[in-house]
């Protein structure tokens, strides 16, 4: 890096350190909007004891914007890839696009192929965990299997220890093609604007090519574990397709020049709950299509379709609620890029009677099929000659002032916004995160779970699994507490009256 | 970019070769933490003084990193003894606190921590798949202030406790170390 330029990048990191110490000590924290970093559901019960309102809080990250003020922007791919342990390498990507963006450069090609490519790896990687691990407990060992055996163990049992095996191996060398270009998984050093920093030795090419081919067989065989172990199971079916946990409402996701889903780039499009769409912007354009509504005393912000105005937690062809994620994703598109993720598409919709698919739970075989098109795409891109190009970055020429950029991370639309003084220096830093665009739908599903399942005032046993099932399936982000081993989440559920006292609470270590 | 001053080691997980089936006789130091969580990063520090202290001792190897879950599985894999060091939030102590567990009994201690929550789960799935899991894992969880608001300085209660979690920490691997391995 250039001395000079250095030197400016270390003097405003220090600066904005001391600046946001010196702040700190001034800060008064609102116990308000004080959160643990887990899951906290908040029922809100009326005269009668009987629900009115529930919603899944999700956690905020006290202090971000304050954080970022004055650093340079270079820095935001690892700063916002440090904030997640869960998504780091969406939040990464979502940051160098922003880059581009904000410098107005395009990426050189083979940089742009060497991202797509660690980017897919990644999606690949982090739906195979969801399936096997975090959601997957809850079909593949089933909902009604105490909890001791609801994990991931549990799943091992059901699958095989052979099988156990290839899942454990696949994540750790799909991990491994991620450090390759970024030096650490969790804090990558891999985007920059214009490019990336390491390029693809063709001598490294082969151990690569074999990986995706592995990633393609891994793929199709856990399709195959959901096929045989739940959807070979009526009463599955019967809990994907319920009442409980359907919802109709629009849907958002990253598509590309022939509306086929794409997790890396391209515009974003939203169909209606008939599936006729909506809208099609660009990064650019978000804050004119995504707007947020504050809802009163819960301080929660919900996301929804700006140009049609807040309606409410309501559904229907109307309502300007949407979700993202895989399910999203497959309804707001035409069909997937690659062959065997598209014949899977189709089996999907035609086992569930047509699209869009409004079942929540349906989420999870989405996932598997997205897995497929993630891994197919690192096959086209390993194979693409151009991959192994050293030509890897474009230097940036303009001067920065504003830049968005987004990505599909794997629960769903990511979005970053940055704006900076002319020496690149952070003056505002807003993230929407994937689980924020699908907070309105999850207070619906939490809601309707509760609403079953308390009357009176009197709690039906098994509403913490209920509620859980509820919005598990949307794998939201809930900070860094949520995506350890047991196969629980540390969830917390408050109950208030209609004055807002708390008269009630539920744990689940 | 260089957030936290003092020696970091890399995290470059290496090439493409499978795991361990059997366990090398040595001890793995294992800091977990972020550095710009405030007082999550009590894990990172610890390990990167303790690198410092215990380089005289080749049985030893210090490691820190942000991942957390499954992916403990690739650092702990291998290795005959592990020392684990964390952060917890229980309430029930003031900050500085070193809660010490055995991995067999790390239910006990129910507060919120991103990390080692699932390393019981961890182990036992390492040990059904046949990999190299260790055979004596310690777990010291420090009670810490404030794990959540973004900052690259831990909170004063924590910075001044750290010499005496030091202490204890350095105290306890070298007793594990000493200890003759499976």
């Amino acid at each position: 890096m250039n001395p000079a330029a250095q030197q400016v990048w270390n003097e405003a990191s220090a600066r904005a350190n001391a600046a946001y110490q010196a702040g700190r000590r001034r800060f008064t924290v609102d116990p308000i909007t004080r959160l643990e970093g887990h899951g906290k559901i908040e029922v809100f019960l009326d005269d009668k004891g009987d629900v009115e309102r529930a919603y899944l809080q999700v956690p905020e990250l006290r202090g971000f914007e304050v954080f970022c003020l004055g650093r340079p922007a270079e820095d935001m791919p690892q700063i916002t890839s440090r904030i997640c342990g869960v998504c780091p390498t969406a939040h990464h990507m979502a940051a160098t696009k922003t880059l581009d963006d904000l410098y107005k450069v395009e990426p050189a090609a083979a940089g742009r192929k060497i991202r797509e490519l660690v980017y897919n790896t990644f999606m690949l990687e982090d739906h195979a965990l969801h399936v096997f691990v975090l959601g997957g407990p809850d079909f593949i060992v089933g909902p009604e299997a105490p909890p001791a055996q609801r994990n991931i163990l549990g799943v091992i049992q059901k699958v095989g220890l052979e099988a156990g095996k290839k899942v454990i191996s696949t994540r750790r060398r799909l991990r491994e093609l991620i450090a390759y270009f970024g030096g650490k998984v969790v804090h990558p050093v891999l985007g920059l604007p214009g490019g990336v920093s390491k390029p693809l030795k063709p001598e490294d090419l082969p151990g690569f090519k074999q990986l995706a081919q592995d990633g393609v067989e891994f793929a199709l065989w856990t399709l195959e574990v959901i096929r045989q172990i739940v959807l070979g199971n009526p009463d599955y079916v019967k809990l994907i397709t319920s009442e409980a946990y359907t919802h109709k409402t629009c849907y958002m996701g990253m598509v590309d020049e022939q509306n086929k889903v794409n997790f890396y780039d391209g515009k974003l499009r939203v169909v209606d709950c008939n599936g006729k769409e909506v809208c099609k912007f660009t990064a650019q354009q978000y804050l004119d299509y995504v707007a947020e509504h504050v809802e009163p005393w819960s301080y929660m912000k919900f996301t929804f379709l700006k140009p049609r105005g807040w309606k409410g937690f309501v559904e229907g062809p109307d309502t300007s609620i949407y979700s993202v994620a895989p399910l999203a994703r497959l309804n707001a598109a035409d069909g997937m890029a690659t062959p065997k993720a598209q014949a899977a598409y189709q089996e999907f919709y035609q086992t569930l009677g047509g699209k869009p698919v409004h079942h929540t739970l349906a989420n999870h075989w989405a996932r598997v099929i997205e897995m497929i098109y993630a891994a197919e795409r690192m096959q086209e891109l390993i194979n693409d000659p151009e991959i192994t190009s050293p030509e890897v970055r474009r230097l940036p020429t303009s001067v920065p002032k504003v830049g968005m950029g987004v990505v599909e991370a794997p629960r769903g639309t990511l979005f970053h916004h940055y704006q900076t003084d002319e020496r690149g220096l952070i003056k505002m830093a807003n993230l929407v995160v994937a689980t924020a665009n699908n907070a309105a739908r999850i207070a619906m599903s939490v809601e309707r779970a509760a609403k079953g399942l308390i009357k009176g005032g009197h709690v039906t046993e098994g509403l913490l699994n209920k509620i859980e099932m509820a919005f598990r399936a949307y794998d939201p982000c809930l900070g860094c507490a949520t995506h350890s081993l047991p196969g629980h989440l540390p969830l917390r559920v408050n109950i208030y009256d209609r004055q807002r006292n708390l008269v009630r609470q539920l744990a689940q270590d | 970019m260089a957030m936290l001053a003092g020696p970091a080691k890399s995290e470059f997980v290496s090439d493409l070769t499978p795991p361990p089936t059997a366990p090398v006789q040595k001890l793995l130091v294992l800091g977990l933490g972020n550095d710009v969580l405030t007082d999550d990063a009590i894990g990172l520090h610890v390990a990167r003084r303790l690198q410092v202290e215990l380089a005289d001792q080749p049985a030893i190897e210090v490691r820190e990193t942000a991942e957390m879950g499954l992916a403990l599985l690739d650092y702990i894999c291998g290795y005959g003894a592990a020392v684990i060091v964390d952060s917890v939030q229980t309430g029930q102590a003031p900050a500085g606190f070193v809660h010490e567990l055995d991995a067999a009994a790390l239910k006990q201690l129910s507060g919120r921590t991103p990390h080692f929550v699932g390393l019981g789960e961890t182990l036992a799935l390492g040990r059904q798949l046949g990999l190299a899991m260790p055979e004596q894992v310690k777990v010291f969880a420090v009670e810490v202030s404030d794990p959540f608001t973004l900052g690259t300085q831990m909170t004063p209660a924590l910075q001044a406790a750290l010499p005496g979690i030091m202490e204890r920490i350095a105290a306890a691997v070298r007793a594990v170390a000493a200890k003759p391995m499976p």
